[in-house]
């Protein structure tokens, strides 16, 4: 199976302190990855330069069946290529409705033009409808997102995230500010989809991270310190060290 | 989600457009050329500037309160658009006096004599009788015409190209704009810069060729204009932010960055809004400029956009009707107060002259709009109708 995803040799400096020192990391194009590590160990930023929000100093990042290079990109290339991110911080659109932030996050094209000539159409409204209720924002489809709690802003950010259609999801702690019932949806979600997409979580929560039952990458000090199973890595002594023993 | 007409979506665009009907046609029923005469032409002119002063204010609000780009450059592409036209008016004008001056020599005159004698009249006041480059179309109505939205959009697309393109945001986009607007002014103000330096163009008030109509018909034809232009512009602003491309420029507006991530190129609307925004502007000035008769480069001094701003901002950013309820309200307060009609205000030991103090009151209320009522006046709606919905 060839990697969807290639990052190599990877290295970024911010004011001489090396956020990202010669990282490598791959995935396949249906794969659930679960990326762990203290704070400041670059998690961030190494989700910040596969999207395209920074550039690194060396390394290389190819993306696809063709190994296209990310860094020529901007971000807007790179979404459109399809690579979708959530973030920590759940940022959806609070001014406008559930609705609003679901349609503009539909798989369309983004040219200012075409937006300008886009229709809502019967499947564009019915795939709306679908999303929301993935995410369990039915009820709420013509609430403005401000509104929502914070659980639920997490969710519309799933649904915009889905609605993007990516084939490489990068979602950046998703149960942060959920309930357990809400944490188990999650899970069973994040796991359906890489049964078809490319996933990568970044977690805090252990607990969290052995329900995805997943290939586990522990960063550290901006590299990969390592790789396996949670098992695995949780039985290596420097992973102890810098880590778990805390 | 069930799909209506767009006016129908939008009731505001439906009441404004009644508004202004109604308002149009009250003026005209009371002008001195076609009612009663209960309006002077004077009032008509004032009121027909205000209407392309609203339209101004709405294109302002699509580039501030819409994709949030507080342009304060915006009367740049007012006043170019008033100048592309008044070259036209100001030619054909003295071209047809010199013509029919010339019309008494023994030999007529040839076209170039004709043109030369028409710079020189033109020129005379800054020195010069050359006809400059930029003056090459002043002959032709049509293509000034096309001037006054392709020189002004030019601008602004290569501005935008520019200034976007390095992600500039903030506070110093909107010096930048500052810069622009002043840089264009004191190249104007040069007497080689071909636009008469200090002097302007003037004499915008006579239509070359309708001579036999006297300015109180003008005035109410402006007038019209004015109000059509200000439908159209308002019905086309209100679909532009109506639709998911509003929704785009929204979000933009309160995080660009995380519009990015979804994919959309923030450079390229931002672009095809600002330009067609000085577009709109420009056909706002092309408008003004004939109906004040004189145009010159102290039109496009920073102040001027900042007060744009002000309007836009008293009366309510981010929702078309209170820029045209701000340019309307606070640009005919003005003239008002600095007209020298307003009854001076009697304090104890200080008499408050209006002409004075009215700067400082406006400015004073800026401050407080800012501070108590974000929203502005339009604000104050919502304590009637709760909206349901943002941004329509």
């Amino acid at each position: 199976m060839s990697a969807l995803l290639e990052v190599s040799g990877v290295s970024v400096s911010f004011d001489g302190f090396r956020a990202i020192d010669n990282l490598s990391f791959s995935i396949g194009p249906a794969e659930l990855r679960a990326v762990i590590g203290p704070n400041g160990a670059g998690k961030t930023t190494f989700m910040d330069i596969i999207t395209g929000k920074t550039r690194p100093d060396a390394g290389e990042v190819l993306w696809g069946e063709y190994s296209r290079s990310l860094l020529k990109m901007n971000e807007a290339q790179i979404a459109r290529a399809g690579i979708g991110r959530k973030f920590q911080r759940p940022t959806v659109f609070e001014d406008q409705s559930v609705a609003d932030n679901l349609t503009m996050a539909l798989r369309a094209n983004r040219n200012p033009f075409s937006v300008l000539g886009w229709r809502a159409s019967p499947s564009s409204d019915q795939r709306v409808t679908e999303l929301a209720a993935e995410v369990g924002l039915a009820e709420q489809v013509n609430r403005k997102a401000g509104e929502l709690s914070h659980g639920q802003k997490q969710w519309l950010e799933i649904g915009m995230l889905l609605a993007q259609e990516p084939r490489l999801l990068l979602v950046d702690e998703p149960a942060a500010g959920m309930t357990l019932a809400e944490r188990e949806q999650t899970t069973t979600l994040l796991r359906r989809l890489a049964e078809t997409h490319a996933v990568v979580v970044v977690e805090h929560d252990m607990d969290f991270v052995r329900r995805l039952n997943c290939k586990v990458t522990v960063l550290h000090q901006g590299s990969v310190l390592a790789e396996g199973s949670l098992d695995h890595v949780t039985r290596n002594p420097q992973v102890i060290e810098v880590y778990l023993g805390r | 989600m069930t799909r209506k007409p767009f006016i129908l979506r939008n009731p505001s665009v439906l009441l404004m457009l009644a508004v202004l009907a109604v308002f149009t046609a009250a003026v005209t029923l009371m002008s001195q050329a076609y009612g009663s005469g209960a309006v002077p032409t004077s009032m008509v002119k004032v009121l027909g500037k205000t209407l392309c002063l609203a339209l101004a204010a709405v294109a302002m609000d699509l580039v501030w309160g819409y994709i949030g780009i507080l342009s304060l450059g915006q009367m740049a592409f007012f006043a170019l658009g008033g100048y592309m036209i008044g070259q036209w008016l100001m030619y054909a004008r003295t071209e047809a006096i010199v013509a029919a001056s010339l019309a008494q020599a023994p030999i007529p005159p040839t076209p170039l004599e004709l043109q030369e004698a028409t710079a020189s009249q033109i020129f005379g006041v800054v020195g010069s009788s050359d006809l400059p480059m930029v003056w090459s179309f002043a002959h032709s109505l049509p293509l000034q015409l096309l001037l006054v939205v392709a020189v002004p959009g030019l601008l602004a697309l290569v501005f935008g190209w520019l200034a976007f393109r390095s992600r500039v945001n903030g506070v110093y986009l909107s010096i930048l704009t500052q810069a622009m607007t002043l840089a264009l002014a004191l190249w104007l103000f040069q007497n080689d810069s071909g636009f008469r330096g200090n002097n302007g163009l003037s004499g915008l008030q006579n239509i070359p060729g309708l001579d036999g109509v006297s300015q109180a018909r003008l005035s109410i034809w402006f007038l019209w204009a004015s109000a059509a232009a200000l439908g159209l512009g308002y019905v086309l602003i209100a679909w532009l932010v109506g639709g998911k491309f509003g929704s785009v420029i929204r979000a933009i507006r309160d995080d660009e960055t995380r519009v990015r991530f979804l994919g959309y190129p923030v450079e390229g609307f931002k672009l095809v809004v600002f330009t067609l925004a000085a577009m709109i502007t420009a056909v706002a000035g092309a408008l003004y400029y004939p109906q004040a008769g004189i145009i010159n480069p102290a039109e496009l001094a920073p102040i001027a956009s900042i007060y744009l701003a002000v309007w836009v901002a008293i009366g309510g950013r981010g929702r078309l009707y209170g820029a045209v309820i701000g340019a309307v309200f606070v640009s005919l307060l003005s003239s008002w107060f600095t007209g020298g009609r307003a009854p001076d205000l009697a304090l104890p030991g200080y008499v408050v002259k209006w002409v004075d103090w009215w700067q400082v009151a406006l400015g004073l209320s800026f401050v407080l709009v800012t501070l108590f009522a974000p929203r502005g006046i339009a604000g104050f709606f919502d304590l009637f109708t709760r909206r349901k919905e943002s941004g329509s």
